[in-house]
């Protein structure tokens, strides 16, 4: 299993980030293009918990089988909470909340790379 | 592809409950710590608990005192705002207090909680959070003093409760 797609999610996530803290300081709400790029972000998510899934079936040891599923089952679910609970918001406090999706995707990429080494970055 | 324009201008300036506004970036960031807290700390007990006994049980405190601050946050009443108020000030207190612990005596944390090192493993993040919550509920509990008869709802029977001399003043141009 290669770095691309990690590296990626976090090159995604982080300008996702910037974009999102952009709108936040322009005083700009949740448009058609953040969520957009939540979308795109949600779908490398799902494809890189699917590469994880397939090696954990085709025999992988992670030390710490638990705490990974956690984070399989865990992982996908943030941009689509962060595009829900940010829509909802009709201020600049809605691309706020992307920000925080896309820091944490990039951020959990680093975590998984730790709990599962064959993870790289 | 068009960008919303800003919002009006009552709920940008004036966010509607501690919910909105910037609570739901405040209510956001500890839900994902109630989450992030709350889930390690049940896998750790659940598995390893002789481990780090110290670590896991300080790690499930610290996610309780989130999910408390998630809920009140998003509740929003006066009795969940002082409720909040308190946890944030045991949240501030914990990180300060086991950041403090864990710099003085490593040994009580082969494992790292959120609050370990100030919450260094969070960016830290756990200490600046209630900070930020508590100005927050500081801003409600002057805008409660500064506008008393915003806060209760339709039907709260909110008119018979304020004296005359009150309505008189908010009718007055």
């Amino acid at each position: 299993m290669n770095g691309a797609l990690p590296t990626t999610i976090i090159i995604a996530g982080l300008a996702l980030a910037v974009y999102a803290v952009l709108l936040t300081a322009f005083n700009q709400r949740m448009g058609a293009i953040l969520l957009g790029a939540l979308g795109v972000l949600e779908i490398l998510l799902l494809v890189l918990v699917g590469m994880i899934v397939a090696r954990l079936a085709g025999g992988g040891h992670p030390a710490d089988l638990p705490v990974l599923i956690g984070y399989l089952i865990g992982i996908p679910l943030i941009p689509v909470a962060a595009a829900f609970w940010g829509a909802l918001e009709r201020s600049r406090w809605g691309p706020a909340v992307a920000a925080v999706a896309g820091l944490v995707a990039a951020v959990l990429m680093v975590r998984l790379h730790q709990i599962w080494p064959v993870i790289h970055v | 592809m068009s960008e919303p324009k800003a919002a009006p201008e009552l709920s940008a300036s004036q966010p509607t409950s501690t919910r909105t506004g910037p609570g739901r970036l405040l209510v956001a960031i500890y839900g994902l710590f109630a989450l992030a807290a709350s889930s390690r700390a049940a896998v750790q007990i659940a598995t390893k608990f002789h481990h780090a006994p110290v670590a896991y049980v300080l790690s499930a405190f610290a996610g309780v005192v989130y999910i408390i601050a998630t809920v009140t946050l998003t509740a929003g009443s006066r009795t969940a705002r002082r409720i909040c108020v308190v946890s944030c000030s045991i949240e501030f207190i914990g990180v300060v207090a086991v950041g403090t612990w864990s710099v003085l005596d490593p040994a009580s944390f082969p494992d790292a909680t959120v609050w370990s090192d100030y919450g260094i493993g969070y960016g830290f993040v756990p200490l600046v959070l209630p900070v930020f919550g508590l100005l927050w509920l500081r801003y409600w509990a002057r805008r409660d003093r500064s506008q008393p008869t915003i806060a209760p709802p339709a039907g709260d029977a909110g008119d018979s409760a304020l004296p005359p001399s009150e309505i008189d003043r908010q009718e007055r141009p």
